[in-house]
């Protein structure tokens, strides 16, 4: 009995990591993935590798680095594997599948260049994740912060796609370019007229749309979602705040026409986002009231700038909304249990 | 009277059972031949001895007296002879005055005169005497306690026992209903009241259904929920009264009392017996046997291991008092005390120890919080020596230290240590 333990209680704990609640969400993101490959080929799979590799040698370049590797090779780099923690997996994962696998030049195809999601990986984790604190210290999504610098720096490649799908898709239209010129089929939706010529099915199904590579299907993210749910990795009622408050506010500015509310929900980055991004544990508000006004903020916002702008903007709103967090976190502090009553006594 | 549903405290954790000896029957620990009995029994004070070193003792013969408000008397709990006072390392990091005894094997009592119809007053001074304490594990002097600062109208009786592991109140709950009650009369008589709740969680059905016949008795089924025993979960769980912060339960109107206390309270009045012994659960991967055990104070830990077949070779962890809220020990070196409610012994794959990894700032503390604090917070800022923003940011005053937070931790961080840290830095300002 010579290794016996001293430590503070509790002395059991439940039987949960941040590596085993990272991997949870690679699984839930997983139908997504298998979604863009039939819809996109197997192409999708190339850009999520470099995505992938590219942040993990990141994180793990960074932190060797900043460890002073060059003393201890073989306790930094045994440390660092130990402590990987596969958040810079989910952050390479999900920024590959925020990005279209194709672009287009004067009407011709061509796959997208793997330095791109190479470039928003590296970005992502060293500049948006690392220089923060790494790993619950960044105050901005990874993924969301790589996707707005690649959509920034090549605005035409990340919006020029059109179809390059598998399964033929249901609306074939002769100006399939014109209609699908955006990066979703946001562009389309806000025409003036002839908006809502895609079906809520298609929208769904991910049929006849084109876009990012695991934005579109619909249904997989659903399945990913229905999983973090019952894993009880993200409450299930956040995602659904978000889009619901983005559905409504759409249809309010369509001028209370019911029509819009599903395909404004179903279409561009809103569920992918609503799920996988405005989630990310330290982005997001830590108590319940400033979780509601974060993610109603994000679907007022959402639906707000779509109409204004016309583009895809659930990044952009992620981002903006999480430069608010602190504050939300700062300025609304929980009320502890039987804080109620010690106010009315102050007053009396 | 026919059991009700209790409310429900919002956030909490869900923590298995694991009451191994829930089934087994209260036994009586064999008594050594030499006892340690400690003086520091109470919250407060140690108390002091006044016996020397050759005296003969008698068991229930007061050896201790309370040293200061919060302290409490100390009798002995068999009788012999006074072979040594002195100060010793108690285990868990501090040191403790021992008085040792040696068991003559007679068991020659010196108890109370027992009490038939007495005043509140009577009652109250007869908690004093007896050296009863709290028993759920903080050790209060039940004297104070029964003497609230403002008027109480409800005795709420804490039958949860939601701490894994632990049966000892259970089992008394079961074989002891009669003296429970008994006992809980007795307190509402020195409150003056006699309003009765027992609150019981749902996993216990034998015990809810033993107390269903006692008129004066509110049975109330909590649900199963940690830390439904904690005073002021119960209280709201019970009676739907919220304790308002940095309050005490009689700012709700209501006293606490654990099961034990009650039985200890009932012995103290009828049998005149001072709390010279407790029943105590000794379970764990590490013990073949798990039991609950009738141990007198002062009796070695390392026999009462013995009586329940010794303890294997994989133990990790010595853990006194619950897995959520108990303090683990250097090995079996110290005695048994009144607030020694449970001697667990875990292998190292009940006790996680993997290795503390970077906050996840994934609120998951923060959502489990009974007392709606934010743990993250108070760690980050007791990280930095900010213990000031700690209690801003992280109210860990307010903090009842259940351990819910660092339970559910996926990073493991050591979230307790860092709220008893900001805690202390905090108290000795106030001080100052």
């Amino acid at each position: 009995m010579s290794n016996v333990i001293i430590s503070a209680s509790p002395h059991v704990r439940a039987k949960t990591s941040t590596r085993r609640i990272m991997i949870d969400v690679c699984i839930a993101l997983l139908p997504c993935l298998v979604a863009a490959v039939i819809f996109f080929g197997a192409y999708s799979l190339a850009i999520a590798s470099a995505s992938i590799v590219c942040a993990v040698l990141t994180e793990l370049v960074y932190s060797a680095i900043y460890r002073k590797v060059w003393k201890d090779f073989k306790g930094v780099m045994g440390r660092l594997f130990r402590e990987f923690d596969f958040t810079s997996v989910v952050s390479g994962l999900i920024l590959a599948l925020i990005i279209p696998t194709t672009y287009a030049v004067k009407g011709e195809l061509f796959y997208l260049p793997l330095y791109l999601p190479a470039i928003g990986s590296v970005f992502s984790i060293a500049l948006a994740k690392m220089v923060f604190g790494g790993t619950g210290r960044n105050f901005a999504n990874p993924a969301a912060s790589g996707r707005i610098v690649l959509f920034i720096s090549f605005t035409a490649m990340l919006t020029s796609c059109v179809g390059n799908c598998v399964i033929e898709p249901i609306i074939k239209s002769a100006d399939v370019s014109e209609i699908l010129s955006g990066a979703t089929p946001l562009t389309a939706l806000y025409l003036p007229e002839g908006g809502l010529t895609l079906s809520p099915l298609d929208l769904l199904l991910g049929t006849g749309v084109d876009g990012s590579m695991g934005e579109t299907c619909k249904i997989a993210i659903l399945i990913g979602y229905a999983y973090l749910a019952v894993r009880r990795v993200i409450k299930w009622y956040y995602p659904l705040i978000y889009i619901g408050t983005a559905g409504v506010f759409a249809v309010m500015l369509a001028g209370f026409n019911f029509a819009y509310f599903l395909p404004s929900i179903l279409s561009g980055g809103l569920l992918f986002g609503a799920v996988f991004m405005a989630t990310d544990y330290s982005t997001s508000p830590k108590s319940t009231l400033a979780n509601v006004i974060y993610y109603v903020c994000l679907g007022l916002l959402n639906s707000g700038l779509r109409v204004a702008t016309g583009i895809e903007v659930t990044s952009f709103c992620i981002l903006l909304m999480n430069c608010l967090v602190p504050l939300l976190d700062t300025y609304l502090p929980r009320r502890p249990f039987g804080y109620v009553r010690a106010k009315k006594e102050v007053k009396s | 009277m026919k059991k009700i549903k209790g409310f429900r405290f919002s956030r909490g954790v869900h923590v298995p059972g694991l009451k191994a000896s829930a089934e087994k029957p209260i036994e009586d620990c064999p008594v050594p031949e030499l006892l340690s009995i400690s003086t520091s029994m109470a919250l407060g004070k140690p108390a002091t001895p006044i016996v020397a070193v050759g005296d003969k003792v008698k068991a229930g013969q007061l050896i201790a007296t309370a040293n200061g408000p919060i302290s409490g008397n100390v009798h002995a709990s068999v009788s012999g002879e006074v072979v040594a006072i002195s100060s010793r390392p108690n285990g868990t990091g501090g040191t403790e005055t021992y008085i040792d005894l040696r068991n003559d094997g007679e068991y020659e009592t010196a108890y109370l005169p027992p009490i038939t119809d007495g005043n509140a007053e009577e009652l109250v001074q007869r908690a004093f005497d007896a050296g009863l304490v709290g028993m759920g594990g903080a050790g209060f002097p039940t004297a104070v306690k029964l003497k609230p600062r403002s008027p109480v109208d409800t005795l709420v009786i804490n039958g949860a026992e939601c701490e894994p592991y632990l049966t000892c109140d259970h089992r008394l709950m079961v074989e002891h209903t009669d003296e429970i009650v008994r006992g809980a009369r007795y307190f509402a008589r020195a409150l003056g009241i006699t309003n009765i709740v027992i609150g019981i969680e749902s996993n216990k059905p034998d015990a809810i259904e033993a107390f269903e016949k006692y008129a004066d008795v509110k049975v109330v089924e909590l649900k199963k929920q940690y830390p439904m025993g904690g005073e002021k979960q119960l209280i709201y769980c019970t009676t739907k009264r919220k304790v308002p912060i940095g309050k005490l339960p009689a700012d709700a109107g209501c006293d606490v009392q654990n099961v034990a206390t009650c039985y200890a309270m009932c012995e103290a009045v009828e049998l005149g017996k001072p709390l010279i012994e407790r029943i105590m659960t000794v379970s764990g991967g590490g013990v073949p046997d798990p039991k609950n055990l009738r141990v007198k104070f002062g009796t070695p830990l390392n026999s009462v291991v013995t009586a329940c077949g010794g303890a294997k070779e994989d133990v990790v962890k010595f853990v006194s008092g619950g897995p959520m809220m108990g303090f683990a020990m250097v090995g079996l070196s110290s005695t048994t005390k009144k607030t020694t409610g449970g001697l667990l012994l875990l292998t190292e794959k009940e006790t996680d120890y993997s290795p503390t990894t970077h906050c996840l700032s994934c609120g998951k503390c923060a959502d489990v919080c009974p007392m709606k604090l934010m743990p993250m917070n108070t760690v980050f800022y007791t990280k930095a020596g900010d213990y000031d923003g700690a209690a801003k940011y992280g109210g860990v005053m307010n903090c009842i230290e259940c351990g819910a937070c660092a339970y559910v931790c996926p990073a493991k961080q050591p979230i307790v240590q860092n709220i008893r840290l900001a805690k202390a830095e905090l108290r000795k300002r106030m001080v100052k």
